[in-house]
């Protein structure tokens, strides 16, 4: 039983894959067709005397819904389970089992981390490819290269906020105050990004490139945001080692 | 020497100089200086908020002093922790725990290691079985399982056995003694009869201070007045009267029932040397004179109240 075998099957027992990918799952597979008959259904449930008038559907609709729905409730899960993994030293007891044994807290948190963010983005990832499916089979198709781009992007999201959870973990010890801290920390960063010319070098720029790409925009719109997402999570989890390590327990 | 038993000169394997710490305004612990000779058991009393689990806190790394120095005498890794309430997560198996522990600290030792500490703990029927719904002396045999498969050097046991019935205590005061000569340990405990029972050297404990530290011989010996129980047939009172006149005589007490006379002495040198001449004075009927016996959890009480 190595580090990465627990947190391995705490995703399985715990079955909070199911969570994730159920989350992204559902979203991939209902965001396209709601994009395909969002007219049919508004005129179905649409009073007489009301007429709601919705342009035909193109591709990208069905990723963007896919991408609304899914990087909000979908990065609420993400928190959620990457915190319940990452919060080690919530209970005093099992903090102890796993610091007395290791001279490294990366040691310790490094599985944490990656269980965390590759199942987060195999989520992601599968949410991603039914959306794309579906938008095919219903609406047209859609650019290859842009869609794995897109992808790729989201993956780096993800493990961003992972990232940023482990840090949070490290400032506070509680999971439910660990999930607020990683939520503000995530909301915070777009707000930042309005400020004139701070916005494309946030990490939150991320989170629409799927949609964004799907519609022509470029992929080198988003290597700033990439850049910072990559090196921040970096020094988030730099920090997370150095903090948890000052800990008491 | 015994074998395992380690060379007379060897250094201790804890030793902590002027130790203190402090928790805001609160002292926890107050110029604590121990040595925990190696090889030996080693048991830390004190009554509830005396610093136990502190010491043990900083001695494991888990918690930093405020001053003061620590010195282990063998690697980190090579010391093992047991708090008093180990929790694992709850969906692992008993088994998976304990091998979880041998891959962290003894990659290298066999698997069937893993089988060897549970069975040492008393838990082979529960291997299998997800943690989740045992009982807390369960959890203790398992935190004790996973403390010794990785061979350990230094063991520091947060009041192992608070949660065992007496036939678990039996059994892990067993594994604790059997571990003497091959590692050290260093348990805390309330229950004073299980430090009596296996421990060479004892620390007490109390608000942060270190009242004592030494041999349980020496602690039982040294640290409080030797009585005796004398039984008078006839003449009580000319014997209290002898007594009472006596410069290494402290205390006369007549409690314990008709005939009975209950003395404290300065020391049991001057006793056994004055005691008969003195009775014999008195030409009073004595039937017994005998010394009352000092357990730990007297000598506690008095070097705690």
């Amino acid at each position: 039983m190595t580090l990465w075998r627990l947190e391995w099957l705490r995703l399985l027992r715990t079955r909070r894959w199911i969570a994730l990918a159920a989350v992204y799952l559902f979203f991939g597979l209902t965001g396209p067709p709601l994009a395909r008959y969002a007219s049919d259904i508004l005129r179905r449930f649409g009073s007489g005397n009301l007429q709601i008038t919705i342009p035909p559907a193109v591709p990208a609709d069905g990723i963007s819904n896919y991408i609304k729905n899914a990087s909000q409730i979908g990065l609420v899960v993400v928190v959620v389970v990457a915190a319940g993994a990452l919060t080690f030293d919530a209970r005093p007891e099992i903090g102890a089992f796993l610091r007395t044994r290791t001279d490294s807290l990366w040691r310790i948190l490094a599985p944490r981390f990656w269980v965390s963010a590759v199942a987060a983005a195999g989520a992601f990832l599968a949410g991603s490819l039914a959306a794309w499916y579906e938008t095919v089979v219903l609406i047209g198709r859609l650019s290859t290269g842009a869609m794995l781009a897109g992808m790729a992007f989201g993956v780096i999201y993800l493990a961003f906020a992972v990232a940023v959870v482990a840090l949070s973990a490290a400032i506070a010890r509680g999971t439910l105050a660990v999930v607020m801290l990683s939520l503000a920390i995530l909301i915070a960063l777009p707000i930042a990004g309005l400020v004139r010319g701070v916005g494309p070098w946030m990490p939150s720029e991320l989170v629409g490139a799927l949609d964004a790409l799907a519609r022509g925009a470029h992929a080198a719109d988003y290597l700033r945001a990439t850049s910072t997402a990559l090196l921040g999570g970096a020094l988030a989890l730099w920090f997370a080692v150095r903090l948890a390590a000052r800990r008491e327990l | 020497m015994a074998v395992g038993a380690p060379p007379p000169e060897s250094p201790p394997t804890v030793r902590t100089a002027s130790l203190r710490k402090e928790y805001g305004s609160h002292v926890a612990l107050d110029d604590v200086g121990i040595e925990v000779p190696r090889g030996t058991v080693y048991g830390l009393v004190g009554p509830n908020g005396a610093g136990k689990t502190t010491l043990l806190g900083i001695l494991s790394g888990l918690r930093r002093p405020t001053a003061g120095t620590v010195d282990l005498a063998v690697p980190r890794r090579k010391v093992a922790v047991l708090p008093d309430t180990p929790r694992f997560d709850p969906w692992l198996t008993a088994r998976e725990v304990v091998d979880l522990a041998r891959t962290m600290v003894a990659p290298d030792a066999p698997a069937d290691r893993v089988d060897g500490a549970i069975r040492a703990a008393g838990l082979e029927d529960a291997a299998g079985r997800r943690v989740g719904g045992f009982s807390r002396g369960m959890l203790q045999r398992l935190g004790l399982a996973a403390t010794i498969v990785g061979d350990p050097e230094l063991l520091l046991l947060d009041e192992p056995a608070s949660a065992l019935d007496p036939a678990g205590r039996r059994d892990v005061l067993d594994l604790i003694a059997r571990l003497r000569g091959t590692s050290t340990v260093l348990f805390s405990s309330h229950i004073l009869a299980d430090v009596e029972r296996v421990c060479d050297t004892v620390g007490v404990l109390r608000a942060g201070r270190l009242l004592y530290q030494g041999t349980m011989t020496g602690l039982l010996s040294g640290t409080v007045a030797p009585e005796y129980r004398i039984h008078v047939r006839d003449g009580v009172e000319q014997v209290v009267a002898a007594l009472r006149a006596q410069p290494w005589v402290r205390s006369v007490a007549q409690n314990d029932g008709p005939g009975v006379v209950r003395i404290g002495v300065a020391s049991a040198d001057d006793a056994e040397r004055a005691m008969i001449p003195v009775l014999a004075g008195t030409g009073a009927r004595i039937a017994s004179v005998e010394p009352e016996a000092i357990d730990l959890e007297r000598v506690f009480l008095e070097l705690t109240s």
